[in-house]
């Protein structure tokens, strides 16, 4: 088990991570979910010893990371999108210098980069160096090397950055089987939910650097908000917002920001906006601008902060 | 010593010498031309003024210098010419640590240029039949134990590179600064034995060049020169490896 406990990471006077604990066991596929800049590229480089933090412990099967590199041998790791392989190999031979790097050769390895570099429908591409290929296939190449040598542990920053839905679709077949017949544990980072929902048994989010969140993928969604109301009043005087409040029924946060005067409605349900909106009809209330639209992940998230604080 | 890093580094040039076997080819047969240019250039002027002993001397410090490149190249290339983005963090994921990836590497790369060169030289001896009296074997056996410095030399760059960037300017101007490197005579000891490879270049000159007797006080100072600036190198290095590490630059290349 890769066990980090108690994470926290400092520039300057800024926290990119504060006391951030979670466990990830083998065979499990744990997603680690946050806005721009809220510490998950950090948490991975922390586990990879890319960064030195500054408070903390990582132990890998109880043993703490922090003395000795040996660990790495049973971690591998996509990091920072694509392009963190060597350009001028090929890369099945990435794979092969990859995998012997951690200390592992043979017929074995051979067999498994052979059976990845198909999955991964990189076949057409064995003899172009990593340099000519597409943005989406050097991800891939990438991928290809970290799990070449079957580590215990697989991080990836960002995996489905770049690539197609086709492919994203072979990488969650992939990354399942990593996880259910070798037995692999994976850490992903990802801004694509949907990714994250087909393949994820856990969640962990982060926000600034604190940890807001950790459990499982149908619990975050259900703490989340799905859509978002705007309104754009035309005259500042009619704004009844106090009677506006009642016709939302279950869950909703409502926030206005005077400067513009639009009001942000945040819901669970597409019907929860159907009462509101024919409230504001008969009232003839008349408005400048009205949008509803799904909330992106990102912005679930921010939602969710602002309950959290509540 | 770990020789599957070892056998890793041999095996990643292979490649990258067959993936460009036409930069690797064109590279070999310039050195040769420069070879054959040497003996045929050279030889007109040295026959005239029956002195066999000046090409020798000017067929040894281009090898030494040559070889001074290589070594000092073979740790710079991985942190300085060839950055990459994010390929340096996967080499960071060594078991065995970065830094002893980099002497395997540099080992790999210096083993292959002593092989390289050696061949190359034979066959413009060959080509034009002109055999200079130079003791190969043992002018490489004491290169390599001379090169150590250099490697330490390069490490220190690489931890500067690491942490403050942009220092490949420096890499033109030490070309040059080898020439000289090359030419400084560190033996017996002096102020210049305690600049990197010079005593080792100065015992093969001795040596092989000018076939003086062998004296064992000055192996030791080609050894502890290689010692001081290879332990020197490892512990700046390794303090900058700290330092980016702090900053989070590793990933910023
Ligand atoms: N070298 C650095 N110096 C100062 N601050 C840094 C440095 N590297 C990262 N940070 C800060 O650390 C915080 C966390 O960054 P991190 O890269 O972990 O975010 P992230 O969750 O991966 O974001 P993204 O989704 O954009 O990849 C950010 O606020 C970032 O500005
Ligand atoms: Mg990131």
């Amino acid at each position: 088990m890769l066990s980090i406990s108690g994470l926290s990471k400092c520039y300057k006077d800024k926290h990119a991570l504060e006391n951030v604990s979670f466990d990830l066991d083998r065979g499990e596929i744990v997603a680690l979910l946050g806005a721009n800049g809220s510490g998950k590229t950090t948490t991975v480089q922390s586990i990879c010893k890319l960064i030195e933090y500054d408070e903390g412990t990582i132990t890998l099967d109880g043993e703490p990371t922090h003395s000795s590199n040996a660990y790495l041998q049973k971690v591998g790791a996509v990091l920072g999108g694509s392009r963190n392989i060597n350009w001028r190999l090929t890369a099945k031979q990435n794979a092969d210098y990859f995998a012997r790097l951690r200390g592992f050769s043979g017929t074995k390895i051979h067999q498994n980069i052979n059976e990845l570099h198909s999955a991964l429908g990189l076949d057409e591409h064995s003899k172009k160096e990593v340099m000519k290929l597409s943005t989406g296939n050097k991800q891939k190449a990438a991928l290809l090397c970290a799990l070449s040598y079957t580590p215990d542990f697989v991080l990836l920053d960002e995996p489905t950055l770049g690539l197609d839905f086709q492919t994203v679709d072979d990488l969650q077949t992939i990354i399942k089987q990593c996880a259910n017949k070798q037995n692999q544990g994976l850490l992903i980072t990802s801004h694509d939910l949907a990714f994250i929902e087909n393949i994820c048994s856990r969640v962990i989010v982060l926000h600034q650097g604190k940890l807001l969140f950790k459990g499982d993928v149908s619990a975050l969604k259900s703490k989340m908000y799905k859509y978002r109301l705007s309104l754009q009043l035309n005259d500042r005087q009619q704004f009844p917002l106090a009677s506006m409040q009642s016709l939302w029924d279950g869950r909703f946060a409502i926030t206005e920001n005077p400067e513009t005067q639009i009001v942000d409605v945040h819901f669970e349900t597409s019907e929860q906006s159907l009462k509101f909106i024919h409230h504001i009809h008969e009232q003839k209330i008349s408005i400048a601008e009205l949008k509803i639209a799904p909330l992106s992940v990102d912005e679930a998230y921010q939602a969710l902060v602002k309950s959290e604080k509540q | 010593m770990h020789l599957h890093l070892l056998f890793n580094e041999l095996k990643l040039q292979y490649y990258e010498m067959r993936q460009y076997w036409f930069e690797t080819v064109s590279g070999l047969i310039l050195i040769l031309l420069m070879f054959v240019g040497l003996f045929y250039g050279i030889k007109g002027f040295v026959v005239e003024q029956g002195d066999n002993q000046s090409l020798d001397g000017l067929v040894f410090g281009f090898i030494m210098w040559s070889f001074a490149s290589a070594a000092y190249g073979s740790v710079t290339k991985t942190l300085i010419e060839d950055n990459q983005k994010g390929y340096l963090e996967q080499l960071f994921l060594c078991p065995q640590g970065f830094v002893s990836l980099v002497l395997h590497r540099s080992l790999a790369d210096n083993l292959t240029s002593v092989f390289m060169v050696t061949i190359i030289a034979y066959i413009a001896m060959a080509a034009t039949n002109n055999w200079l009296d130079i003791n190969f074997p043992i002018m490489y056996g004491i290169l390599l134990l001379a090169a150590p410095s250099l490697v330490g030399f390069g490490l220190i760059m690489c931890g500067l590179a690491l942490v403050f960037k942009r220092v490949e300017t420096i890499g033109a101007f030490l070309t040059l600064g080898l020439m000289g490197l090359v030419a400084l005579d560190g033996l017996p000891f002096n102020l210049f034995s305690l600049l990197p490879f010079v005593p080792g270049v100065s015992l093969a000159r001795e040596v092989v060049l000018e076939q003086s007797p062998f004296i064992w006080s000055h192996l030791v100072i080609v050894l502890a020169n290689s010692a001081i600036y290879l332990g020197l190198g490892i512990v700046t290095f390794t303090f900058f490896e700290r330092k980016a590490k702090k900053l989070n630059l590793i990933g910023q290349y």
